[in-house]
């Protein structure tokens, strides 16, 4: 510890320049709204006590259900899709595989709308079973309006795993193209029959990507606002909103959001240490092409309908519908103003994706290039506004910025400024990942080389770093542009004055009960944000 | 002695290639046989030891394996099924479990905590049991990856190259190690390698592999004095291949395929330089010495002899000079 | 980067530009006040700029934006709102005649931070058939066991709720407001969830047996393009709670101007054009709520439903018993 301290102050002094020390503030100014909602913890609110007594275990009752839920169907389907696709050959399987993806397109506040009437139309199933059962005994109809309640939970886990399911199935089916042929055939050899070997080896070694699957299932579960409040869980961040609006508790708010990023900070951590010690990957000498299992028609039919499952009800299901309530109502909605709701929605998503590329390549670079380990720190803490739900940071920000409206009387809240980096906190990690990986695998030798030719960190950026990663910077773009696109309580909350997204046009217009109309500005967003996610998919194309 | 392994007329093509992989191959294996497939690259062993293992399936031909048609007319007995277990020549080790957990993998071997147990220490790596196969050596790997095959017990161990990912200082004492091994257990194992002197070091008997074809089958001493043809004779070391009119009385010969004549394979060690008067001045052939290698523990003596140019070892000390006028005959003992 | 450079000039000229306009922070979201708004352009050539957002997140941000708002006007659609509006030093107190004569005691605040415009009741509604009205006759009834898995009612997040709590909070005092939350809670067929319009739906599909919504929805169901919903307005019955004793709970829509407004003039004219009587027709035509002055209503769907007495409490109580409202409801364990 002691040696690891002094060398750190050793790397901080002897390495800090121009490069590194901005990269240092911009990276803690990033994480300084975080830490002021994690201050939050410490400080009490007066309503606390209260809280704890009466709401905060059913927030914390239903965030877990819900979470278990959705990660549970969320891995079941995303798994069982991802081998089917990488491992199996069967008709059909070349367009399933990239068609698999398309739920990403969906947010899953407008999954919520697309089913708002499901949980109703259930219930008036129930209503012969209600009536029967008011005429029984107390407990009877107990038990049967408990049953009638807990129906929230199945629809709205399903609503969620449908839409949230690709990011698993994305990561398991890259990890199980790259599991090198040998192992299976070593563990066929040692006596395992197909089936087992799925359990047995390549499902163990594909853990650390479900896993990392699973957490982003997780984070944004807990970041979604709109579908859990339509269907009446409440969630944490359900919760926070509660507090902050109903109670007008705002340091009750922010003390709930500073548990919930502690909670998934927490997560986070113990992925790292489940994954320390074993190493998930071979160093494959020998590949040899991999030969799929060919299914014969049953097991054919059954992989289709697999696959088709998911991609029914995360996509086909909630399109269709859009498009039907679109038909009917797209005159009453399309006008001038909405054509600015298209061009607001594309011009922050730009500009949101190009920012925050900028500002990761600046980081990464910087970190990478002068192997400084405060800038390491920093960078690490900068990221982490990716594990917190969109309306965290926003809130996060009001609270910064409040200050600085009355000394220094420009308005900060409320212009696209601070919207941006809000944006910018919330989405810096997705655009991290793939630009540092790609650093790391293309450029970290060269940078060395670099330095000893005594080039400058312009130049190498310039000239080498940033065409050896284009591919890195188009899917960080892509992945920031469709964060962006669908993001929604962020938006709500910081949005200037008079502006509106496509996001923003389809809440209000389903607050108000106009769920039809709303249909209009949620197909823009799904049609919009399909084209970049399909164009992800082939780059993170699974074997041939 | 009943065969454990029968392999009759084995016959596989990949895909759209021409050539077949493994054509017609036919040999069997006695059990506690130690079987070496040699061959250049392209010649098919390692084919032929997937067909063995299951991992390929055969166009046509037959594999028993302990009585049992695994491969034949209508059957395929898929790997799980059979009773023998392959080692990769990257050892294929699961990276995410510990040695211990990579070597009670089998299904077999769950059962036989004992026996593995004492192969773990024979092999002295139970002291490893809780690593990590990315943290032990090279060497190490490849001793877990042959325990996590014995500990099922198999009829049949297969090895795919299983010395070449060492260091050349390991070599040797792996190579014993797996040697007294194989003895000690009673394994029957067939092993793949392009390496011939590990192959006649360790193998009962060597077949020889070119282009898929099984050219021939012997004992080490046979495939190495009396080889089939040009191929297997250059694959064991350099050697001469002299027409046979020149040595009648040799005791073994084949046909050259470049010459279409018949040859005798004599090599570089046995050969002796004859004085002038000597006995056996009939089968001498009389030339000059065009260059002498000094090698340490013999000389390389390069000799012509009309057009035709002989090389052969000499005693370190001898006294053969560059330009000599010299008689040698082969030693045929 | 081009288009994100417009917008951002776009704005900061919206921001600086100096003709006569009033800019209006707006829960409200109805076609009715489009018009109104439009009419009082022309006639007074004061612009009006409206940013429209839920109430909560409009006070949240007129407190952090602080004497920097451009905000002139706040509109809300709940008493409860402005009182916290209030309270949290947002709100200007202004005073008019015309304000004075349109706005009655009750719906206006003592100290003229904010003045009512538009006023809703909220009524029991009930199954036609299977509920006979004479079951039916307060709030506090709605507690007793014989409405056991017959009640529907929304969220307690919602702040008619609220507002209704408080009112009963003040008028039978917080311990039997507690008792009666959690009886009524107890009597819920399903968890709170959905808006007024679906707690009507689910009486008139037989889920529930009463609910209790807003006259407000009752009238969108009625005149709604959907068949299904006009339907369900015509199988349930209006009835309006406690008329022997305080009257039916109300609330009213309205506004105040904002501390950190610039134009306090055109302020106080756009509230006393809302105000006015023309404009509360077309509030009660156009968007069946009631005028402030309940008892001028002309529209027809309105008088369908019966006259009643309303509660004469003022209603700065919605807001200032609101914490505790908000507080009884997770006591009793209403979601």
């Amino acid at each position: 510890m002691k040696r690891t301290l002094s060398g750190l102050g050793r790397g901080f002094l002897f390495k800090l320049n121009g490069w590194t020390l901005s990269a240092l503030i911009l990276g803690l100014l990033i994480f300084i709204p975080m830490a002021a909602v994690l201050w939050h913890l410490t400080d009490p609110s007066e309503n606390w006590k209260h809280l704890e007594e009466t709401v905060l275990t059913s927030y914390l009752k239903d965030s877990l259900i819900l979470v278990l839920g959705t990660v549970f169907f969320s891995v079941l389907a995303g798994v069982s899709c991802a081998w089917l696709v990488s491992c199996c050959e069967f008709p059909g399987r070349k367009v399933l595989e990239w068609v698999l993806v398309l739920p990403l397109a969906v947010p899953t506040f407008i999954a919520a709308y697309a089913y708002f009437d499901l949980l109703a139309m259930i219930e008036e199933e129930m209503i012969p079973l209600v009536i029967w059962a008011r005429t029984k005994s107390l407990e009877d109809l107990d038990t049967v309006i408990f049953l009638l309640d807990s129906l929230k939970y199945p629809v709205t886990i399903l609503v969620m795993a449908s839409v949230l399911y690709p990011y698993v199935y994305l990561l398991a089916r890259a990890s199980f193209s790259r599991q090198g042929s040998q192992l299976i055939e070593a563990a066929r050899t040692l006596g395992y029959r197909p089936r087992s070997i799925f359990f047995r080896v390549a499902l163990p070694l594909a853990r650390p990507a479900i896993v990392a699957g699973a957490s982003l299932v997780v984070m944004e579960t807990l970041n979604d606002y709109g579908a859990v409040k339509h269907f009446g869980v409440s969630t944490f961040t359900n919760g926070i909103f509660r507090t902050w609006f109903n109670m007008n508790d705002l340091p009750g708010a922010l003390r709930l959001a500073a548990l919930l990023m502690l909670f998934i900070l927490f997560l986070l951590v113990v992925e790292r240490i489940l994954r320390s010690g074993a190493k998930f990957e071979e160093k494959g000498t020998v590949v040899r092409s991999f030969k799929r299992y060919r299914l014969g028609p049953a097991g054919s039919t059954l992989a289709i309908l697999c696959c088709l499952l998911p991609l029914t009800f995360g996509f086909l299901i909630p399109l269709g519908r859009l498009s039907l309530w679109a038909k009917e109502s797209y005159q009453k909605i399309l006008d001038f103003s909405f054509l600015e709701l298209i061009t607001n929605s594309l011009a922050l998503a730009a500009a949101s994706s190009l920012l925050i590329v900028l500002v990761a390549t600046f980081l990464a670079f910087a970190g990478r290039y002068f192997k400084n380990p405060a800038v390491h720190a920093s960078n690490r803490l900068a990221i982490l506004g990716y594990s917190v739900p969109g309306a965290v940071v926003a809130m996060a920000i009001l609270l910064i910025a409040s200050p600085f409206n009355l000394s220094l009387g420009i308005l900060l809240t409320g212009s696209l400024f601070t919207l941006l980096f809000a944006y910018l906190i919330r989405f810096l990690a997705v655009a991290w990942q793939p630009i540092d990986s790609g650093m790391e695998k293309n450029c970290d030798r060269l940078n060395e080389a670099s330095q000893s030719l005594k080039a400058s960190p312009l130049v190498s950026l310039l000239k080498i770093n940033l065409p050896l990663i284009r591919p890195s910077l188009w899917a960080a773009g892509l992945l920031v542009f469709v964060d962006t696109m669908k993001e929604l309580p962020l938006t709500l909350i910081l949005r200037p004055f008079n502006f509106e997204t496509l996001s923003t046009r389809t809440y209000d217009l389903t607050s108000n009960s106009q769920i039809p109309e709303s249909s209009v500005p949620a197909i823009c967003i799904i049609l919009v944000v399909v084209i970049p996610v399909i164009w992800l998919n082939r780059k993170m194309e699974a074997r041939k | 002695m009943s065969d454990l392994l029968a392999v009759r007329e084995l016959s596989k093509t990949f895909g759209s290639n021409q050539l077949p992989a493994v054509d017609e191959v036919s040999f069997d294996c006695q059990k506690g046989e130690i079987l070496a497939i040699v061959g250049g690259s392209g010649s098919g062993k390692t084919t032929l030891l997937r067909l063995i293992a299951g991992l390929e399936i055969p166009d046509s031909g037959e594999i028993v394996l302990e009585g049992m048609k695994i491969n034949g007319q209508g059957t395929f007995l898929p790997p799980e099924k059979r009773d023998c277990a392959l080692v990769f020549q990257d050892y294929a080790l699961f990276p995410n479990m510990t040695v211990e957990q990579n070597v009670f993998f089998g299904k077999a071997a769950k059962k036989r905590r004992q026996e593995v147990e004492k192969l773990l220490e024979l092999t002295q790596i139970d002291d490893l049991r809780n690593r990590y196969p990315h943290q032990i050596s090279g060497g190490e790997q490849q001793r877990v990856a042959l325990v996590r095959a014995l500990a099922t017990q198999p009829s049949l161990v297969l090895l795919d190259e299983p010395l070449s990912h060492l260091d050349p200082e390991l070599r040797n004492s792996v190579r014993d190690d797996l040697l007294n091994l194989f003895k000690e257990t009673g394994t029957t194992a067939l092993f793949v390698s392009h390496d011939t002197e590990d192959a006649m070091a360790m193998a009962d008997r060597v077949i020889v592999m070119r282009n898929g074809q099984a050219i021939q089958v012997g004992t080490p001493m046979e495939v190495y004095t009396k080889p089939a043809d040009r191929y297997v004779a250059l694959l064991f070391g350099k050697t001469n291949l002299i027409p046979l009119d020149q040595i009648p009385d040799a005791p073994h010969h084949f046909q050259d395929d470049r010459s279409e004549a018949e040859v005798v394979s004599i090599r570089p060690h046995e050969w002796k330089v004859i004085t002038k008067n000597s006995a056996d001045s009939g089968t001498a052939i009389s030339g000059r010495v065009t260059h002498v290698h000094y090698k340490g523990n013999h000389l390389e003596v390069v000799f012509e002899s009309g057009g035709m140019q002989i090389i052969f070892n000499a005693p370190p000390k001898a006294a053969i000079k560059v330009g000599e006028e010299l008689a040698i005959a082969p030693k045929f003992d | 980067m081009k288009s994100l450079l417009a917008i951002f000039i776009f704005l900061s000229a919206a921001l600086c530009a100096n003709t006569a306009e009033i800019n209006v922070y707006s829960h409200r979201h109805y076609d009715s006040d489009t018009v109104l708004f439009k009419k009082f352009s022309q006639e007074t050539g004061v612009q009006v700029n409206v940013i429209k957002g839920s109430a909560d997140q409009l006070i949240q941000r007129l407190i952090s934006e602080g004497k920097n708002s451009p905000a002139d006007v706040l509109l809300t659609v709940d008493a409860g709102r402005l009182h916290r509006a209030k309270e949290a030093g947002i709100l200007l107190p202004v005073e008019s005649t015309k304000l004075s004569q349109n706005v009655p005691d009750s719906m206006r605040d003592p100290e003229g931070n904010w003045y009512g415009m538009t006023v809703r009741a909220r009524v029991i509604v009930y199954a036609k058939g299977r509920v006979n009205p004479a079951e039916l006759s307060t709030y506090e009834d709605l507690a007793s066991s014989k409405w056991r898995a017959r009640l529907a009612i929304r969220s307690s997040s919602n702040i008619y709720n609220q507002s209704l709590l408080a009112s009963i909070i003040a008028t039978n005092g917080p311990s039997k407001a507690l008792s009666w939350a959690k009886a009524v809670r107890k009597n819920m067929v399903r968890s709170p969830r959905g808006s007024d319009r679906d707690q009507a739906r689910a009486v008139a599909s037989g889920l529930a047996d009463v609910a209790v919504i807003n006259t407000y929805y009752l009238g969108i169901l009625a005149n709604s393009t959907s068949a299904a919903d006009r339907e369900v307005a015509r199988k349930v019955g209006v009835f309006f709670p406690n008329q022997n004793g305080r009257g039916a709970h109300v609330n009213v829509s309205g506004g105040g101007v904002t501390r950190s407004s610039k134009n306090k003039k055109d302020a106080i004219r756009f509230l006393e054009f809302l105000t006015s009587s023309e404009s509360q027709q077309t509030f009660s035509a156009v968007n069946y709520e009631y005028p402030v002055k309940i008892e001028n209503n002309r529209s027809d769907l309105l008088k369908s439903w019966g006259t009643f007495k309303a509660d004469k409490v003022n209603l700065s109580i919605l807001g200032s018993r609101n914490p505790e409202a908000v507080k009884t409801f997770d006591r009793a364990g209403w979601e």
